[in-house]
């Protein structure tokens, strides 16, 4: 039964050759296919209510991924408030805005001149890659051949409103650069104009005058490694004081994806590269070393081609499989041609030696496989599809390698590994570098019986230490982070960081929970009650100044409009002109109780107001966003209430007069009968007097009675009419980024300094604290959107979801060691090294402090697959010499010979193997590398000094039992 | 000798009836914004966006024709009800060099605020209209060229004069033969897209004058689309140019209020 498969290939190897290289070509044929997906957020699943949200609120409050171009000039003692590098912003920005498809379907920028831009990679090798993987830098326009750009969503200098004083107190909307300024006032007056807004300084301006960042919206993220690159082409010849830095999670997520690819080509083969070298040095014999390397080949090619014939994307998971497949493949490949190896000497016959290995491998090489696919499919189970779809393919390519070794490795045997050379090896026996691992494992063997007691001693004491490791163990993860220090991405993340308010974005959303009831509409005036002196008031707001030139004259008017009315004006006798008029209009007014009736209309009107015209729900979100502002990752927070202060200071802004000259409405419209030249007659301070340095130097300059303005206005209504003047500035809709039409919701923009996952949630906890202690005036609910927080979202689901795949997939290995051993202290014993690896590896995370991410989560289900299998291995054929051999000091100096070797082989194959993985530019390969390695060295160890070490405290009571029930 | 004179008679109205481009323009031009002495109308003008949400301001618009085609308008708010009272007034002023004047008043911070001079092309109170779709755009801005006519309309292409300080890089007009009202104008942006589209959807006559009540305007980028229905419309009723003034800011008219 055993042997079936083999001696089916031993029999007709070409068969299985060419069924081989058939389903190789037919997997290869689907290479072409592929598509990619760098998108992190695609880690949860599109159906996931938190992702349903975080579209919706982009949708609702028109947000979009942006790309982050920062110019920082820290040369200039205006630093990049000079004409020089504002004209370059200038230019950079209308070159942007004027990006279209030309003809030929390539990008055109017709600024200044039209001009199509060479967005090819520089270097030779990377222009390479871009045509291997068909990334097509000029990919910048949807089907339609649409901008990528969401052109008139772009935060830049040039096209972002500002709302300031101008001459004669008015109120003056414009962009904040309308033209490159010409002189250093006007390039000082833009930075005086940005720093004075709430919402720019800290966001589009750098709070030490240094910086300028450009925020550029586009349709979706996978333009944004194209729009970065756009960015920095166009760039590319600015002088070196005007640095450009370009950044953003979308560029981040986007430029790993195309990495990763580099990153596959390259470190996948290399690995390869570096197990064949190994392979070598151990064996010598190139054609047979070469069935071990076609195996893992083959084993990646069928699994990508069924990955990707199946319709996935290859996800960043999904990258990784090729590296994941290739120690598991060539091991079992390693263990039958270790073993053949040493093996093949006493049969002298390849067919025989194959039969002899393949037949004591079968069980151990089963279960191994069948414990490693166990812990790969348990990620099926995880609530996250890449690493569902990652867990399922790896767990193919396994079954795939086992197969593969069974058939294909035997059939590779006989056809293409020459006898002649296989008679010289024993002659090679006293090989100096065998020997010395041989005689190195020999005394490990000896030490692990004579000293189990203190083997068992160590053991425990690495258990302690690593669990209280692993209480230490933070969960974090910063898919910037996956870029090394070096990186530019993390170069221009550090720099725009310490610039800016924060690069990462979260939105607070706040949504009222439910309608205020519905309020009576105060009663229609009856016209007809006080129809008299309403009448009466028309007439008089309607009178010429003539007739008011004095009061008899009035007096007289009035009788003959009103006959009889004109009595009770008499007190007014003396009055005259406007005076007069006013005066008139106030006793109509009183009459007809204008100012209850006006009061009336204003509580209804305050009673109606949506919750975010109301001024109290607006000064608690002003209390919450100072709150959220002092916590120590929030650079900056923006909501409609910062908008809102700014422009009801600008409106309500008086220019400065002395005690004796009380404020007075400035720029008084004209009066009656003036003419143009006389119009607004109040000299105002030009644009230099006005409050310069952002709002805590105007505070010093400006007077308090402005100051006073830049604030939360009284009134629902006072709230309605400032938003109303937002509603209409030169960027259209640009108010509705922050609160919605119908102002009922409203989002904050927080941004962070830092996009580590647990900084994030500490600032969603303080929020959730701070609005318990402070609840809202308006019962509302507060929720989270926004790449920054979806982050967090997956990772916890990722860490949940790992942590119980594990445990089930423990359970699952557990229950076939004790199958295949039919004992469940054999069963338990063999699932000792890799608790050990485990608890050690994760325990080293937590003392290292490096953090728990998605790379780390992976690879416990690869130590739960990997660990077991040299325990496998041990037991299996310990307890086969302990049979044949009769007691376990005889069985345990031959378990050191062959056995071991070929468990060491492995191991140190596989764990070298994987080191060059150490000099990726990307970080989770290289967490891979690293935990590949100590993974494999560690459960090695496990396995050499504590499985000998229980297995020789433990003997009496194995091998007995083992007796007995025989 | 009788064909002759009918050739002549022939070339010399077309001379009189084929007017020129200018012509038009100033024709459309009137019979857009300055219909009888003076105007005034009540417009409900509801506010579309992309999502479909829907934002409904009224307001009755005042106007007064004051000479040399200068013209004062009066626009007073009645909802929503938190901009009640608001008013916004204009003295435009069409001559090369002249800016028009501007006031806002915000009853609810007591607050007559000058609006400086700026851009015309700027969201008239967060609608897809601009403000020089309500008070109508100096004819001397752009050069205009008759590119074809129908049986009932001229079609009008403008180009601005100074393209950096607008949106568009040209805009045409289809203009009624019969009434003079501009029917449709279609703005392209500088790589020649059509980006907005303001249209006269319906055209009474109100006094003897043709009359737009219903107007529409797209916003062809975002996506969203603003529509003014016009109601109780009237000339001719003999506005004061006094109601112009700050007083009447503060105080509003009856014509505003009715």
């Amino acid at each position: 039964m055993k042997l079936k498969l083999t001696n089916f290939s031993l029999r007709f190897p070409w068969i299985i050759v060419l069924l081989v290289v058939l389903i190789t070509g037919f997997s290869a044929w689907q290479f072409p296919k592929v598509k990619f997906d760098n998108d992190p957020e695609n880690m949860l699943s599109p159906d996931e209510p938190i992702r349903i949200f975080h579209n919706q609120t982009k949708a609702k409050f028109a947000l979009y991924d942006m790309v982050i171009a920062g110019v920082v000039n820290t040369n200039h003692p205006d630093g990049v408030f000079n004409m020089e590098t504002l004209g370059r912003i200038d230019v950079l920005t209308k070159q942007l805005l004027s990006l279209r498809q030309n003809a030929d379907g390539l990008p055109e920028i017709t600024v200044p001149e039209p001009f199509t831009p060479d967005l090819r990679p520089a270097s030779a090798r990377k222009r390479f890659l871009a045509k291997i993987f068909r990334h097509d830098v000029n990919r910048l326009f949807d089907e339609t051949g649409g901008s990528a750009i969401v052109k008139e969503e772009i935060i830049s200098p040039p096209v972002v409103d500002n709302i300031k004083q101008a001459e004669r107190g008015a109120l003056k909307i414009e962009y904040l650069m309308e033209k490159p300024p010409a002189t250093r006032e006007e390039a000082l007056t833009i930075r005086d104009d940005a720093m004075n807004n709430p919402l720019y300084k800290g966001t589009l301006v750098s709070e030490d005058e240094k910086a300028v960042a450009l925020y550029i919206p586009i349709i979706a993220k996978t333009y944004s490694y194209n729009v970065a690159n756009l960015v920095e082409k166009l760039t590319a010849d600015w002088p070196a004081e005007d640095q450009v830095y370009i950044t953003g999670q979308p560029v981040a997520q986007d430029t790993f994806g195309v990495e990763m690819l580099i990153q596959m080509a390259s470190s996948a083969p290399l690995a390869g590269l570096v197990i064949f070298l190994l392979l070598l040095l151990f064996f010598r014999r190139v054609s047979l070393i070469i069935a071990p390397m076609l195996v893992a080949v083959i084993t990646v090619l069928c699994t990508m081609g069924l990955l990707i014939g199946g319709g996935y994307d290859v996800h960043i998971m999904s990258s990784m499989i090729a590296i994941f497949l290739m120690p598991i493949s060539v091991a079992d490949s390693v263990h039958i041609l270790s073993e053949f190896f040493d093996a093949y000497h006493r049969f002298r016959d390849k067919k025989e030696a194959v039969r002899h290995v393949t037949g004591h491998l079968f069980t151990p090489m089963l279960y191994t496989s069948l414990t490693t696919i166990a812990g790969f499919t348990s990620l099926i189970f995880t609530p996250i599809p890449p690493v569902q779809v990652f867990g399922a393919h790896v767990a193919i390519g396994v079954a795939l390698a086992w197969i593969l070794t069974m058939t294909f490795v035997p059939a590779y045997i006989i056809l293409f590994v020459p006898q002649s050379m296989l008679d010289r090896i024993p002659a090679k026996k006293a090989d100096h570098q065998r020997s010395g691992l041989d005689r190195m494992l020999e005394k490990t063997g000896e030490f692990s019986y004579n000293h189990w007691k203190l083997i068992s001693v160590v053991s425990v004491l690495i258990v302690v230490v690593s669990v209280a490791g692993i209480q230490r163990i933070r969960v974090n993860d910063n898919p910037v982070k996956w870029f090394t220090k070096n990186h530019r991405i993390r170069i221009a993340d550090d720099v725009l960081n310490r610039h800016f308010g924060g690069t990462y974005t979260a939105y607070l959303t706040l949504t009222p929970e439910n309608e205020a009831g519905p309020v009576q509409p105060p009663a229609p005036l009856d016209k007809q009650v006080n129809k008299r002196w309403l009448d009466l008031a028309e007439a008089i707001n309607y009178l010429e100044k003539s007739a008011l030139a004095s009061f008899s004259m009035f007096f007289q008017i009035l009788e003959k409009i009103q006959p009889g009315s004109a009595e009770f004006f008499q007190p007014l006798e003396g009055l005259s002109g406007e005076d007069l008029r006013e005066a008139a209009l106030a006793i109509c007014d009183q009459k007809t109780n204008r100012a209850a009736r006006e009061k009336e209309l204003a509580d209804y009107t305050e009673a109606i107001a949506p919750p975010m015209k109301q001024p109290k729900m607006l000064r608690w979100i002003d209390q919450l966003q100072t709150h959220l502002a002092g916590l120590p990752k929030v650079g900056k927070t923006s909501s409609a209430v910062d908008a809102l202060k700014k422009a009801s200071y600008e409106l309500n802004w008086q220019p400065l007069t002395t005690e004796n000259n009380p404020p007075r409405p400035s720029g008084t419209p004209p009066q009656e009968g003036s003419s143009r030249q006389t119009l607004p007659a109040q000299k105002i301070p030009s644009v230099e007097g006005c409050p310069k340095g952002g709002v805590s130097l105007t505070m010093k300059e400006d007077n308090s009675t402005n100051q006073k303005f830049f604030s939360v206005p009284d009134s629902a209504a006072a709230c309605g009419q400032v938003f109303m003047q937002l509603e209409g500035m030169k960027k259209k809709d640009s108010l509705f980024h922050l609160v919605t039409r119908d102002y009922r919701e409203a989002d904050i923009w927080v941004q962070l300094t830092s996009g580590d996952n647990t900084d994030m949630a500490g600032v969603t906890d303080e929020a959730k604290r701070f609005i318990a202690a402070n609840p809202p005036p308006i019962p509302l609910r507060a929720e989270w959107a926004g790449l920054t927080y979806l982050n967090v979202v997956w990772q916890d689901k990722m860490v949940t979801g790992m942590l119980s795949s594990l445990g089930g997939s423990f359970i699952v290995v557990l229950i076939m060691m004790i199958v295949l051993f039919r004992s469940a202290l054999l069963g338990l014993l063999a699932m000792i090294p890799l608790s050990v690896t485990i608890l050690f590896i994760y325990g080293l995370l937590g003392w290292t402090g490096k953090d728990y991410d998605m790379p780390v989560a992976v690879l416990s289900s690869l130590t739960l697959g990997l660990s077991v299998d040299f325990a496998i291995h041990f037991l299996e054929r310990a307890r086969e010499l302990q049979k044949t051999l009769g007691s376990w000091a005889l069985a345990i100096q031959e378990m050191f010979k062959e056995p071991a070797m070929a468990i060491s082989r492995n191991a140190i194959t596989v764990s070298v193997g994987f080191l060059p993985l150490l000099f990726a530019p990307l970080a989770p390969y290289r967490t891979v590398g690293f935990f590949l390695a100590a993974i494999m060295m560690v459960s090695w160890l496990a396995t050499i000094f504590i499985l000998a070490a229980l297995v020789t405290a433990l003997q009496k009571r194995l091998f007995k039992k083992r007796r007995i029930r025989k | 000798m009788k064909k002759w004179i009918i050739a002549i008679t022939a070339l010399a109205s077309i001379q009189v009836f084929a007017l020129t481009v200018d012509e038009i323009v100033e024709k459309a031009n009137q019979a857009a914004y300055y219909s009888g002495n003076d105007g005034q109308a009540d417009v409900k003008m509801t506010i579309t966006d992309a999502g479909g949400g829907e934002r409904v301001r009224e307001f009755r618009i005042l106007r007064l024709n004051t000479g040399g085609g200068n013209q004062k308008f009066y626009v007073y708010f009645k909802e929503p009800a938190d901009v009640r009272q608001q008013v916004f007034m204009v003295w435009k002023e069409v001559a090369q060099g002249k800016d028009d004047s501007r006031w806002l008043f915000m009853p609810a911070l007591n607050l007559i605020k000058p609006i400086a001079p700026g851009d015309k092309r700027t969201s008239f109170v967060g609608s897809d209209f601009v403000y020089e779709d309500v008070s109508g755009r100096a004819l001397w801005e752009d050069t205009h060229e008759l590119t074809s006519e129908t049986g009932t309309q001229y079609l009008i292409k403008n180009t601005p004069k100074n393209p950096g300080a607008v949106d568009f890089s040209e805009y045409t007009i289809a203009i009624d033969k019969d009434t003079f009202l501009p029917r449709k104008a279609e703005y392209f942006d500088k790589n020649g897209k059509l980006f907005r589209r303001v249209e006269a959807v319906k055209i009474e006559t109100v006094q003897g004058h043709p009359t737009v009540t219903e107007s529409r305007v797209d916003d062809l980028i975002r996506g969203g689309h603003t529509v003014n229905f016009f109601s109780d419309i009237q000339y001719d009723t003999g506005l004061k140019e006094m109601i112009f003034t700050e007083r009447f800011l503060r105080r509003p008219p009856r014509e505003a209020t009715r």
